[in-house]
């Protein structure tokens, strides 16, 4: 027992530094022109010819916890070109070939395929938007702020058996952490949580004003607000992992092909609302379909709803404070007539009615 | 039936002011407020309720609770104290399938209700025993009853109406049980099976009027009906329930702190012929034990009763003129 004890605590000190070692090697990788050395100074910045002051501080304890914590500077910044740097003049772009590998094709990767895709959607400047529209689209970087979402919980599918058939063929290092990706995204559409792509959305689409100002329809104004109304809306905000959040209907696997309700590409689009919904909805029809994914009880929209809503708000009024009433009027009535509240030594009758009492004074 | 208001044996002027005795064979005259003077066992005297309906009571309220904790949380989900509510039932697709599982055990229930009482209606009808006086139909009298009870409230009237075994409360409670049961189960299946239920019923609609438009908005409008009437309907319920019930029938003088019928399906003896005064007088045909204590009782209190009783309920409306002279009512009545 004492050597199986000695060999445990051995077994876990060694883990213990081999993972402290391989948390600093991360950072070393992606660091590889040792950029940190300057950037890792919190006040390393400047104030430029427009006065707007700008940091240039890089958190290697966050970076570390990015998707691209293994991509270096320069893959992304490839116009640093020497020290001190020139003016910057040109913005990071998507893009760029990395010099990361895939495991299975060993081409450089590239996030340019769905790039294409969100460039044709109504979230990317189109020729014919107005200046203010295009400078209020979202770039890739609005909404892919870098960091790890949801965390990965690959127990759920028998994750450690199906790799190691896997590892008969590949080698470990980019098989694991290729498989991981792969199957993480197979289980739901985003590796955000519904709650998060709400939000995300929510950031924009609920800002009255700034839909008001882009000439966005009434529905496309009230569209989070009434998404919270519904079902949907309520499972996901108490935290569904299975209701339907903007992403689930809006898009399609592509993620970013979002296009306005009217356009035949459009996932909402009348002809393809039967193709949406059956992705959760197995037994969808042509009846189903007309049903309101975003429920307006306002008078203007949904008169009949209005009303009906109305006369059950009166009608539970009404009723709660006529049958409390009439119970107070009770107690109110029975009291004078003598009964005490407690049943005790077999009776609530004890002792002479109110009335009484008082016409004999 | 030999139930009567023979109130000869009490004397001319009494019969002439009101039914305050009724005569029971064998058993005597009883004064209409002779629960002043009768023993009651808290846990209940008399059989109200059979085992079946206990145990519907009891499945109905704690599936309505569950139902009830559940389904506000996911309604008002907005609302600050919902995620802690929907953490207490394992989250929301949790609390969900909690929601519809006590949904089908409550109208598991409401089929075991409707089964129990058509078999015991039948079952009585073939006896010849049957008198819907005796159930939940509601009747004229109730509407009388009620115009009766609250002006002896206001004190009108000296004595409370006599009623049957439902009275005009209970009547309207059950009334309303089935209205809200036969909403929430429409509307619920509606949001269970939004794909199904789009289906029928706009097809059914079709069916019936095929010149109507195909895109009439009808599925939607019904989808939309049924969110709206599922939460009302619930939240009316749970208030009347809250506020109306559990007060009627815990917090009234003479069942407070609690009333254990719901459990042993008896009536206290002072509440039945309070409030089922006719109902009592067929315990008292039906069961020979509680004509036995009655006719003791009687002869017991006669002294009291034939003393003070017939005096009080011949003063008492003539005093209530007199101190109420102000009010034009009183001197009609």
């Amino acid at each position: 027992m004492n050597s199986l004890g000695n060999i445990r605590t051995r077994a876990t000190l060694l883990v213990l530094l081999f993972a402290l070692l391989s948390i600093s090697f991360y950072a070393e990788a992606a660091d590889k022109d040792n950029c940190l050395m300057c950037h890792k100074y919190r006040f390393l910045g400047r104030i430029d010819e427009s006065g707007k002051r700008i940091n240039y501080n890089v958190s290697e304890n966050l970076y570390d916890h990015t998707v691209h914590r293994n991509v270096s500077c320069r893959e992304c910044h490839p116009y640093i070109n020497k020290i001190p740097h020139d003016p910057v003049k040109e913005q990071v772009n998507c893009a760029n070939l990395c010099h990361l590998t895939t495991p299975f094709s060993k081409e450089r990767f590239s996030h340019e395929r769905i790039i294409e895709v969100y460039k044709k959607s109504a979230h990317a400047p189109q020729p014919g938007d107005s200046a203010q529209l295009k400078e209020a689209k979202p770039n890739c970087k609005f909404c892919h702020l870098n960091p790890m979402y949801t965390r990965v919980s690959e127990e759920r599918i028998d994750y450690h058996e199906s790799l190691n058939r896997c590892l008969n063929c590949h080698q470990e290092k980019g098989v694991t952490q290729a498989y991981k990706h792969i199957t993480h995204r197979l289980r739901h559409k985003t590796s955000r949580s519904p709650q998060e792509i709400v939000a995300l959305c929510a950031k924009c689409h609920q800002n009255v004003e700034l839909m008001k100002e882009l000439n966005v329809s009434k529905r496309g104004i009230t569209a989070v607000e009434t998404y919270k109304q519904s079902i949907h809306g309520k499972s996901v905000t108490l935290g569904s992992e299975v209701a339907a959040d903007c992403i689930s209907c809006h898009a399609s696997n592509k993620l970013h092909d979002i296009y306005k309700k009217d356009d035949r590409r459009a996932t909402v689009e009348k002809k393809n609302l039967n193709k949406t919904c059956s992705q959760c909805h197995a037994r969808t029809n042509s009846w189903f379909v007309q049903v309101a994914v975003h429920p307006s009880t306002e008078r203007e929209d949904n008169p009949i709803v209005f009303f009906v809503n109305l006369s059950l708000s009166l009608a539970l009024y009404g009723t709660v404070f006529g049958l409390v009433g009439l119970m107070l009027l009770e107690i109110f009535g029975r009291r004078k007539g003598g009964i005490k509240f407690l049943l005790r030594n077999g009776t609530s009758w004890r002792g002479k009615p109110k009335p009484k009492e008082k016409k004999t004074k | 039936m030999s139930i009567s208001s023979d109130t000869a044996a009490a004397g001319e002027e009494i019969a002439a002011t009101d039914d305050y005795f009724t005569h029971v064979e064998g058993v005597g005259d009883i004064p209409r407020d002779i629960y002043k003077y009768v023993k009651s066992d808290p846990s209940g005297d008399l059989p109200r309720y059979s085992m079946h309906i206990v145990i519907q009571h009891f499945l109905v309220s704690t599936t309505f609770l569950v139902l009830a904790a559940t389904g506000l949380a996911l309604h008002f989900a907005d609302v600050f104290w919902a995620p802690y509510l929907i953490a207490l039932f394992g989250g929301a697709d949790t609390a969900r399938f909690i929601h519809r599982i006590a949904a089908y055990i409550m109208i598991f229930t409401s089929v075991y209700h409707i089964v129990t009482i058509t078999a015991g209606s039948i079952q009585k009808i073939l006896k010849n025993e049957f008198d819907y006086k005796r159930t939940q139909i509601p009747t004229p009298k109730d509407l009388f009853d009620l115009i009766h009870d609250v002006k002896y409230f206001l004190g009108i009237e000296p004595f409370r109406p006599k009623m049957e075994k439902f009275s005009y409360k209970q009547k309207l409670h059950y009334l309303a049980i089935i209205w809200g049961t036969i909403v929430l189960s429409v509307a619920g299946m509606a949001l269970l099976f939004p794909d199904i239920i789009a289906k029928i019923f706009p097809e059914v609609m079709f069916k019936l009027r095929p010149q109507a438009p195909a895109n009439g908005g009808f599925p939607a409008l019904f989808q939309d009906l049924a969110r709206l009437m599922h939460a009302d309907e619930a939240v009316m319920a749970l208030i009347v329930l809250a506020f109306w019930h559990l007060a009627n029938v815990h917090i009234v003088p003479g069942r407070f702190p609690f009333q254990w019928t719901f459990l042993t399906g008896r009536i206290t003896r002072e509440h039945q012929i309070e409030e089922h005064f006719l109902e009592y007088i067929r315990n008292l045909e039906e069961m020979p034990e509680e004509r036995e204590y009655m006719g003791n009782l009687l002869k017991e209190k006669q002294s009291e009763i034939s003393q003070k009783m017939p005096v009080s309920s011949l003063q008492k409306p003539a005093e209530k003129g007199a101190v109420d002279v102000s009010t034009p009512e009183t001197q009609e009545n």
